[in-house]
């Protein structure tokens, strides 16, 4: 049980960082981007060609997270504009739709243009016993970096000037405005941040599955799903949910069978959506 | 300080205010009166930022902010405390306050006058905002106004939600607010709680302003007395 | 009580629609019986070539796809993300109950049918119920959706897991041979057309009714959108699990890309934003436009998914007019207690 709970939060994890870029783009900017996972695809295979150019590992990671941060800045600089123009669920729907052309482009040109291209950071050694369970170091490496990243952004958010000014974008708008707060320049930072944290997903995914160009879709969709359970806009219920999830669904993997477990995993999400619409996490408008 | 010219604005292309002129000099208190459904919350919109005019200037200082957005204007020294004070409710108090300062650097001289001026906010420092009661969020709003050291501050409404003894503190808030030399335009539809704070003022009907002068000639004026103060 | 009044003013250009039911029956019939003759004659120059003729009975299917989901999101707002699982409920569905079961042909078709039909209108029944917006019901049966794939893949015994199923049954049918099943597929397209015609004048002409008896009836009309919202899901659900396990049998196998989110849903999508949502024939001419252009891009292998992201976005940013408009007069009817079934004139967006 205890290694079930172990392989559980390593994997819910992993789904909180999944959601954690496209939760506050959400929350934010009232802009739901499924190109996400595209972005995340993005970083993965700049690393991948860095590193076969014979970049050491850091300096190929420090390049695909600037990659996904610079993808971040395009989409807010280009496709969101006419996007922002509009309010309530009609900007939501557009902002899918778009980036979901966006999503075509960079799923069709990486296929075409390096199809075998993988990403699949090994990281060697001995497996780690904890509470007595043996853990791989390349999840415990990937949830050591998923951690201190949440951290960052919980600190950034409580304790800095402009992680508060970006908190009170999300919480009232027109409050923001009328104490001077630019929306659109925190909604721009906040894009080039979820670009970078796509990226992140990209490295530490790639720690325990290998990550290529077919990829996109799959990392987007399971973002939007733990992106919803916790409530749109929430990085607390993100996390929340995605360990919340990812324990669900290793409990039903050991237990009935691996393919059941996906089922039990998306049924639990959509009992969550229909029973709290708002979220774990969430507040009712 | 303040000088509004011809200002028409609304909504989908229906005006609700009309050509309105009025001004504000540097350290009156001047109100804009009028029933509920006048166009005031309208004309403050269009004035700080939050709705563009379909025609008109609006000038502050000298600059024309005619169609500025809101968070340049408040930048400028033109703070707004709409009627419905636009806290962000699951930030603390505190956290409300520091967000009011301009540019992000908030001044604890500042800080400390305004948890003087409001005790309550002091010993609610910690809690959030969308917790309080309505006369502290409408605290809250002001102060997190003056966090910024306001040239101008323009209320809507202050009195909105706050039972009348609350709604009397606010406005004795405010007269302290003005000995101290700030420049206030407030609109209010409960005129004689208005009346006891301002110099000037305007009186707003179906979006035009239809009487302009001091408090006393407000005050005295039969029109008024009749559809304002309840005076037969 | 101001939006009320403002939903009676706008109602008044409806009365046209109402009292011309001559005229809109012939606006009906005349290009569907246009369209029917030209898309007859389309074997007379690809007859030839069992390819081509594979790839218009897709094109075909994919056209009724699209129609099926025009009446749930189209007339609706409803998001249905689920379209390849509803056609797979109704493909594996009938692919079972064919040769496993060994029903025969047309009952298994029937009860496939059926089968989509109830779980397309469970979906929509529950999100009515919790009264999901847009994003929320897309997610929701997009997560429907991946469990059905999901569902595809795990139990191999049944589906044949991923390489999937060669049927036996209708395989020495004239389902199989080269021209009939391109006819079969049009008469579905053509029916499915017109079921659609009919039901949009319905409602309209129910919406009417129901405004036009002032207040009360208004008040009424609140659950009349529930209602219809159902029956909508439950004949475009129909219609998805008919082609699909029609489909299935004039290609004599079902794959787990047959009915895949990717390969139906999004392709689906694509076709009705580029013949525009809500209307009759958009989708097919969508559906048949990108069949062309894909079959010739075709040499162009994954880069043609770039051309196809630049249209879709080419075509919400600048055609914007003929599809968000009518989501987001969906969206404004859906969001208030007070729900109407008016169909208003095109509003632009404030």
């Amino acid at each position: 049980m205890i290694a079930n709970i172990l392989d559980g939060i390593v994997l819910g994890l992993q789904f909180g960082l999944l959601a954690a870029g496209l939760t506050l783009v959400y929350g934010l900017g009232g802009v739901l981007n499924l190109a996400y996972g595209q972005m995340a695809v993005i970083s993965a295979i700049v690393i991948t060609l860095a590193l076969s150019a014979g970049v050491p590992v850091l300096l190929a990671v420090a390049l695909g997270l600037f990659v996904g941060g610079l993808a971040g800045l395009i989409l807010d600089l280009t496709i969101l504009r006419p996007v922002y123009r509009l309010r309530g669920e009609p900007r939501v729907l557009l902002s899918l739709l778009l980036t979901l052309g966006v999503s075509f482009i960079i799923d069709g040109f990486l296929n075409w243009r390096y199809p075998l291209e993988t990403l699949s950071l090994r990281i060697p050694g001995e497996a780690v016993e904890i509470l007595g369970v043996p853990m791989r170091r390349g999840s415990l490496i990937a949830s050591a970096i998923t951690l201190v990243t949440f951290a960052a952004l919980f600190g950034f958010f409580r304790y800095t000037s402009l992680g508060r000014a970006v908190r009170s974008v999300i919480q009232d708008q027109e409050g923001a405005r009328l104490v001077g707060i630019y929306p659109h320049r925190m909604l721009r930072l906040i894009l080039v941040l979820s670009g970078v944290l796509a990226g992140l997903v990209a490295v530490t995914r790639s720690m325990v599955t290998p990550v290529d160009a077919q990829s996109g879709l799959s990392i987007t969709v399971f973002a939007l799903i733990v992106t919803v359970v916790g409530g749109l806009g929430n990085v607390a219920g993100a996390l929340l949910a995605g360990i919340i999830l990812g324990i669900v669904s290793v409990i039903a993997a050991n237990l009935i069978g691996t393919y059941i477990s996906l089922i039990i995993l998306l049924a639990a999400a959509a009992l969550t959506i229909l029973i709290r619409p708002a979220g774990l996490l969430g507040v009712k408008e | 300080m303040l000088k509004v010219k011809s200002l028409s604005a609304g909504y989908q292309g229906n005006d609700v205010v009309h050509q309105v002129d009025f001004e504000v000099g540097s350290g009156e208190a001047v109100m804009i009166i009028g029933s509920n459904g006048a166009g005031k919350t309208t004309l403050f919109r269009a004035m700080c930022g939050l709705l563009v005019p379909s025609s008109g200037q609006v000038f502050f200082e000298g600059t024309d902010i005619s169609g500025a957005p809101a968070e340049r204007i408040a930048r400028l020294g033109l703070r707004f405390v709409a009627a419905e004070r636009h806290l962000f409710p699951q930030m603390t108090v505190h956290e409300n306050l520091l967000l009011g300062a301009n540019p992000y650097r908030p001044d604890p001289k500042t800080m400390s006058l305004i948890l003087d001026l409001f005790p309550r906010l002091a010993e609610r420092r910690r809690q959030h905002a969308g917790t309080m009661s309505g006369g502290e969020q409408q605290m809250l709003a002001v102060g997190r106004a003056l966090m910024s050291k306001p040239r101008l501050l323009v209320l809507d409404e202050p009195s909105t939600g706050l039972a009348p003894l609350l709604a009397q503190a606010a406005y004795e808030a405010l007269g302290a607010l003005r000995k101290q030399g700030l420049t206030v335009l407030v609109a209010e539809q409960q005129v004689p709680l208005a009346m006891s704070f301002s110099e000037r003022g305007y009186v707003l009907e179906n979006g035009y302003i239809k009487l302009q002068g001091t408090a006393q000639e407000l005050a005295a004026n039969p029109i008024v007395r009749r559809a304002y103060l309840g005076v037969t | 009580m101001s939006e009320k009044l403002a939903n009676n003013s706008d109602a008044s250009p409806l009365e046209t629609v109402g009292t011309h039911d001559a005229r809109s029956l012939a606006a009906l019939f005349i290009p569907l019986a246009l369209l029917g003759i030209a898309l007859a004659l389309v074997p007379l120059r690809l007859g030839d070539s069992r390819v081509l003729m594979g790839v218009a009975v897709l094109g075909l299917t994919y056209g009724c796809y699209t129609i099926g989901f025009n009446v749930i999101f189209g007339s609706t707002g409803q998001l249905f993300l689920c379209v390849g699982a509803l056609a797979g409920i109704g493909g594996y569905g009938a692919a079972i109950l064919a040769d496993t079961a060994g029903l025969a042909i047309w009952a298994s078709i029937l009860l496939a049918t059926l089968a989509a039909a109830t779980i397309g209108g469970l979906l929509s029944y529950i999100a009515v119920r919790r009264s999901l917006g847009v994003i929320f019901t897309g997610i929701v049966t997009l997560i429907f959706s991946l469990a059905f794939e999901a569902l595809t893949l795990g139990l191999g015994e049944w589906t044949g897991g991923d390489t999937g199923l060669s049927l036996r049954a209708g395989a020495d049918t004239f389902l199989q041979e080269r021209i009939p099943p391109y006819y079969l597929m049009l008469a579905l397209l053509l029916s499915f057309l017109l079921i659609h015609g009919l039901l949009r004048r319905s409602h309209i002409g129910w919406a009417f009714r129901a405004l036009r008896d002032n207040e009360v009836a208004a008040e009424l009309a609140g659950v009349d959108v529930a209602r219809y919202r159902v029956y909508a899901a439950l004949i475009g659900a129909a219609m998805l699990g008919l082609a699909g396990s029609t489909y299935v049998f004039t290609e004599g196998r079902v794959s787990s890309t047959t009915f895949g989110f990717g390969e139906v849903d999004i392709v689906v999508l694509v076709m009705l934003a580029f013949g525009g949502i809500g209307s009759l024939f958009g989708p097919i001419a969508g559906a048949l436009t990108f069949t062309i252009i894909d079959e010739a891009l075709i040499q162009f292998g994954q880069l043609r998914y770039v051309a196809y992201g630049i249209l879709v976005i080419a075509l919400f940013l600048w055609m914007p007019r003929g599809i968000l408009p009518t989501i987001s007069s969906f969206w404004r009817r859906a969001r208030g207690p007070k729900q109407n079934t008016v169909a208003k004139p095109i509003q632009s967006i404030e």
